[in-house]
C-alpha cells in the first residue's frame, strides 16, 4: 500500500525536521523547559506519593481507596482522552490543511481517517504520558513494587490510549457526518445526549447498593469507582493487568493486556470502517458549513450595545474577537470543555455529600476548588489570551495603522479576556461554596482570589503576548508552545499557588483549631494584602512590559496617546 | 480530456456554478478567465473531488471523480493558489514523499530529482527545510513535485501570482511542453496578458455562467475587434456599473 507506506516516510522525516528546529532554537530555552518539565514531574510525584500517604493513615478505608484508586485514576484519564480525541480529531480531520492536500492525491477515506486517528491520539499522548508518569512512579513507591510495574503501566498505556482517543475520533465523525445542520435541531438532540449519558452514568454507578458501611462510605466519597472497578470496565483491565503482572501472575495479567489490546484493535477497525463510509461525506458537509452566502452575526444584539458603552475603536475590536472567538469551534469547545466539566462536578458536590463533611474538609475543598478553576485559568489564558496578539499576523498593520492607539489595543485585549474569564470562573467558585455550604468568610475570600486569579491571568497573558509577539506564526499551537508561552503558564502557575496557598492554610489552620481568631484575622489581614500587591504586579508589569516592547519593536510608530491626523 | 457536463454547485441561497458545459481536449492549454467568485476555483474543486456538485458531471478521461476517484487522482495534477507543503520536510524529502506517494520507483524519483531541481533552480536549496523557502521557491516545488508522477491533466489555480518574471517563464515554457506531449491542462489567471499569450482556448466565467467562449483571436474577431480586456471588463460588469 504505497500511499500508507508513503506517509509513514513522511513522518519520519517530520520528526527529523522537528529535531533539527529544535536543534536551532536557543539552548537556554530548552534548558529551562526540560528543567521546568523535570522538577513539575518531580513534584507531582511528591504531589502523589504524600496523597496516598494520606489515605494511608484512614487505614481501612484509605487502604481500600488506594488499591481502587488506580483504577479510577485510568477512568479519569480514558475520559480526559476521549474529550481530548473529540478536540484534536476535529481539527485534524476537519480544520487542517493538509487534508485538501491528502484528498487529490491516490489515498483512500479509510487511510486518510486513521492516519489522522494516529495523529490525533499522538497529540493527545505526550499530555497523557505526562500525568501518569508520576502518578504510577508515586503508587509504585508507595506499594513498594518492582520498577517492572512502571514498564508494565507503560505497555499497558498504550493500547489504553488509543482506544479511549478511538472514541473521540468515532464520535466527532458521526456527529459532523449526521448531526443536522438546523441549530435548534442539533443543540436539543445534544441536550437529550448529554442527559442520557448522565442518566447512564448514574445508573452505571448509583450512590447505594448493597455495600458494607466502609465501602458505603468510600464509593460515596469518591465518584465513578464503582464504574472504574467494573469487570467490563478497560479501566479495571489495565488496572488488574499491571497488578497481576507486578505481582508474577503472568497468564492473568496478558488476558487483560490482550482484552485491552483487542479492543483497541477493534476500535482502530470500526474507525477504519466508519471512515471510508462516512469521511468524504463529512468533510464536504463540514466544507459546505464553512461556505455559506449568509452567515448570521454572532451575538449582534448584545454587541451592538458594546458601542454605546465603549469607545468605538475598543468596541469594534471587542467585537471582532468575540466573533473570531464564537467561529472557531476548537477554540470554544475547549473552553466550554474545561469549564462544562468543572460546572457538572460542582453542580453534583451535593450528590456526593460534601456538604456533610467536617469544616475542614469542606474549606480544604473550597481552595481545592479554587485551585483546579485557577489551573483551567491558567492554561486557558496561556492558549487563549497569550497568542491573541500574536494571532493578528499580518492583519496587525490594519490595527497600528487605524486610529487605536496601541494601549488601546491592548486594552480591549485584556478586558474582552478579564470580562469573559472573570464571569465564568467567579460564578464557578460561587456555585461551589454554595453547595458545599460554606461560611460567609471562607466564600468571600474564595470568590475575591479567584476574581485575583483571572485579572492576573490576564494581565501577565495579555502583556507576555506583546512582548513576545510572534506576527509571522500562524499556528496558535506554535506560539503557546514557544518560550514566551512557556514563561507566561509558569508565572500564571506561580503566582495562582503563592495567592491560594495563604488563604488555603489559614482557614485550614482555623478550622482544625490551631489559629485563635485574633491571630487568624492578622493573617487574613496579610494575605489580602499580599493578594492585593501580587495581584497589582502580575497584572501591570507584564502590560506596561508589553507596551514598551510593541513600541520599540514596531516598524510603524504610531502616536503614544493622541490619534493620528492628516494635516494636509 | 475533460468534459463538464451542465455542472451546477449550490452553497445554500448562494448560485457558485449555474449549469456549466465545457470540454478540453487532450493536447490543450484551457483558460479559464472570470471576476473573483465566478465559479473558476469551484469547477477545478470539483475535479479534483474537494468539492462535490449539486447536479452535473465532471468527467476527467471519461470518469467522475466521484466514482473511482483513487485511478482518477493518479491521472491528475493539481496546484491550488496556495499549495500546502509540509513545512518540517526538507525540499528532498518532500520530492521523495511525493514520488513515493505515487509508487515511483527509487531510482527514476532519484534521476527526475537531480533533473527538475536544476530545471528550477532549487539545487542549492534541496537541504533546507521547507518553512525556510520563499514564496517563489514554494512554487517551484510544487511545480516540481506535481510533474512527477507525469499527469495527464493539469488542473492550475493562478499560477503566476507572486512570482518574478524567471519563473514566470519557466512554468510557461512547461506547461507549453506538457500540451505539446498531449497533457490537458485546465489553469485559471487573472493576467489577462497570459491568457492571451499561452491559451489555445480561453473561457470566460461570470456567476457560474459561460459567456464567452473561445480561441483569443476567434473573441477578437467575434466581439467586434475588442481586446480581451476590454471584452472582459464588458461581459463581467457587475450590476449597476
Amino acid at each position: 500500500m504505497p500511499p500508507a507506506k508513503a506517509l509513514l516516510t513522511k513522518t519520519r522525516f517530520q520528526l527529523r525536521g522537528t529535531r533539527r528546529v529544535l536543534l536551532e532554537q536557543s539552548r537556554f530555552k530548552v534548558l529551562f523547559i526540560t528543567v521546568f518539565a523535570l522538577l513539575f514531574e518531580g513534584l507531582l510525584c511528591l504531589v502523589f506519593h504524600d496523597a496516598f500517604r494520606f489515605l494511608n493513615s484512614f487505614g481501612g478505608a484509605g487502604l481500600m481507596m488506594i488499591g481502587r484508586l488506580f483504577a479510577l485514576f485510568f477512568l479519569g484519564l480514558g475520559m480526559m482522552l476521549t474529550v481530548s480525541g473529540i478536540v484534536t480529531s476535529y481539527s485534524s480531520l476537519f480544520g487542517s490543511d493538509e487534508i485538501p492536500f491528502l484528498l487529490v492525491r491516490p489515498f483512500s477515506m479509510s487511510t486518510i481517517t486513521v492516519y489522522k486517528f494516529i495523529q490525533a491520539a499522538g497529540f493527545a499522548s505526550w499530555a497523557f504520558f505526562f500525568v501518569v508518569l508520576p502518578f504510577i512512579s508515586a503508587y509504585a513507591w508507595h506499594q513498594r513494587l518492582s520498577p517492572l510495574f512502571v514498564l508494565w503501566t507503560l505497555l499497558f498505556s498504550i493500547p489504553f490510549l488509543f482506544l479511549f482517543a478511538g472514541f473521540g475520533t468515532l464520535a466527532i465523525l458521526l456527529a459532523v457526518r449526521w448531526l443536522p445542520r438546523s441549530p435548534r435541531i442539533r443543540n436539543t438532540l445534544l441536550g437529550i445526549g448529554g442527559l442520557l449519558l448522565a442518566a447512564g452514568l448514574f445508573l452505571a454507578d448509583p450512590p447505594t447498593a448493597a455495600l458494607s458501611d466502609t465501602q458505603f462510605n468510600v464509593t460515596s466519597l469518591i465518584p465513578g469507582l464503582r464504574l472504574a472497578a467494573h469487570p467490563l470496565s478497560p479501566s479495571f483491565w489495565i488496572a488488574e493487568g499491571i497488578t497481576s503482572l507486578t505481582h508474577g501472575d503472568t497468564s492473568r495479567g496478558l488476558l487483560f493486556f490482550a482484552a485491552l489490546l483487542s479492543s483497541a484493535l477493534l476500535t482502530g477497525l470500526v474507525i477504519e470502517r466508519v471512515g471510508a463510509r462516512t469521511f468524504y461525506d463529512a468533510w464536504q458537509r463540514s466544507s459546505a458549513g464553512s461556505a455559506r452566502a449568509h452567515r448570521r452575526p454572532v451575538l449582534l444584539p448584545v454587541l451592538r450595545h458594546l458601542r454605546g458603552l465603549l469607545p468605538s475603536d475598543i468596541a469594534a475590536i471587542i467585537t471582532k474577537d468575540i466573533r473570531t472567538f464564537f467561529r472557531d469551534p476548537v477554540q470554544w469547545s475547549q473552553a466550554v470543555v474545561f469549564f462544562g466539566l468543572l460546572a457538572l462536578y460542582f453542580f453534583n458536590l451535593r450528590r456526593f455529600n460534601y456538604n456533610l463533611l467536617p469544616d475542614q474538609w469542606r474549606s480544604a475543598i473550597v481552595f481545592l476548588n479554587v485551585f483546579a478553576v485557577s489551573a483551567v485559568l491558567s492554561s486557558l489564558g496561556s492558549r487563549f489570551v497569550y497568542p491573541q496578539l500574536s494571532l493578528e499576523g499580518h492583519s496587525f498593520w490594519l490595527l497600528v495603522l487605524s486610529p487605536a492607539t496601541i494601549p488601546r489595543i491592548m486594552a480591549a485585549k485584556f478586558l474582552l479576556a478579564f470580562a469573559a474569564t472573570a464571569t465564568v470562573s467567579v460564578t464557578l467558585i460561587a456555585v461551589s461554596v454554595n453547595m458545599l455550604g460554606t461560611g460567609p468568610a471562607i466564600n468571600a475570600a474564595a470568590i475575591a482570589v479567584i476574581a485575583a486569579v483571572s485579572l492576573s491571568v490576564c494581565g501577565l497573558s495579555t502583556g507576555l503576548g506583546a512582548v513576545f509577539i510572534d506576527l509571522e506564526q500562524r499556528n496558535p499551537a506554535a506560539i503557546v508552545s514557544s518560550f514566551g508561552g512557556t514563561l507566561n503558564i509558569v508565572l500564571c502557575l506561580g503566582y495562582m499557588l503563592a495567592v491560594i496557598l495563604p488563604f488555603g492554610v489559614l482557614f485550614h489552620l482555623r478550622e482544625i483549631g490551631i489559629l485563635d481568631t485574633h491571630t487568624f484575622r492578622n493573617g487574613l489581614a496579610a494575605a489580602s494584602a499580599w493578594l492585593l500587591l501580587l495581584t497589582l504586579a502580575a497584572t501591570l508589569l507584564p502590560l506596561l512590559f508589553g507596551l514598551r516592547s510593541l513600541y520599540r519593536r514596531l516598524p510603524v510608530k504610531p502616536n503614544k496617546a493622541t490619534c493620528p491626523r492628516n494635516n494636509n | 480530456m475533460i468534459e463538464i457536463q451542465n455542472l451546477c454547485k449550490t452553497y445554500g441561497a448562494l448560485r457558485a456554478l449555474d449549469n456549466l458545459s465545457l470540454t478540453i481536449r487532450p493536447g490543450e492549454l484551457f483558460c479559464f478567465l472570470g471576476p473573483n467568485g465566478a465559479g473558476k476555483t469551484t469547477t477545478i474543486k470539483i475535479l479534483t473531488g474537494l468539492v462535490r456538485a449539486t447536479s452535473g458531471r465532471a468527467l476527467v478521461n471519461g470518469t467522475d471523480i466521484q466514482h473511482d476517484p483513487i485511478a482518477i487522482k493518479r491521472q491528475i495534477g493539481y496546484i491550488p493558489d496556495t499549495p500546502y507543503l509540509y513545512e518540517r520536510l526538507t525540499v528532498t524529502e518532500f520530492f521523495r514523499f511525493y514520488g513515493e506517494l505515487f509508487d515511483i520507483p527509487e531510482p527514476r524519483i532519484a534521476e527526475e530529482l537531480e533533473r527538475n531541481f536544476t530545471r528550477f533552480g532549487l539545487l542549492e536549496h534541496r537541504g533546507a527545510l521547507v518553512k525556510e523557502l520563499s514564496h517563489g521557491l514554494r512554487q517551484r516545488l510544487i511545480y516540481a513535485t506535481t510533474f512527477l508522477h507525469n499527469p495527464r491533466i493539469m488542473l492550475i489555480d493562478e499560477p503566476f501570482v507572486g512570482l518574478d518574471p524567471y519563473t514566470i517563464r519557466l512554468i510557461k515554457d512547461l506547461l507549453r511542453t506538457h500540451t505539446r506531449e498531449g497533457g490537458t491542462i485546465l489553469l485559471t489567471t487573472h493576467i489577462l496578458a497570459i491568457a492571451e499569450d499561452i491559451a489555445d482556448r480561453v473561457g470566460i466565467i461570470h456567476r457560474g455562467r459561460l459567456v464567452a467562449l473561445g480561441t483569443p483571436e476567434e473573441l477578437h474577431r467575434k466581439h467586434g475587434g475588442d481586446s480581451l480586456e476590454d471584452l472582459f471588463l464588458k461581459l463581467t460588469r457587475p450590476d449597476g456599473a
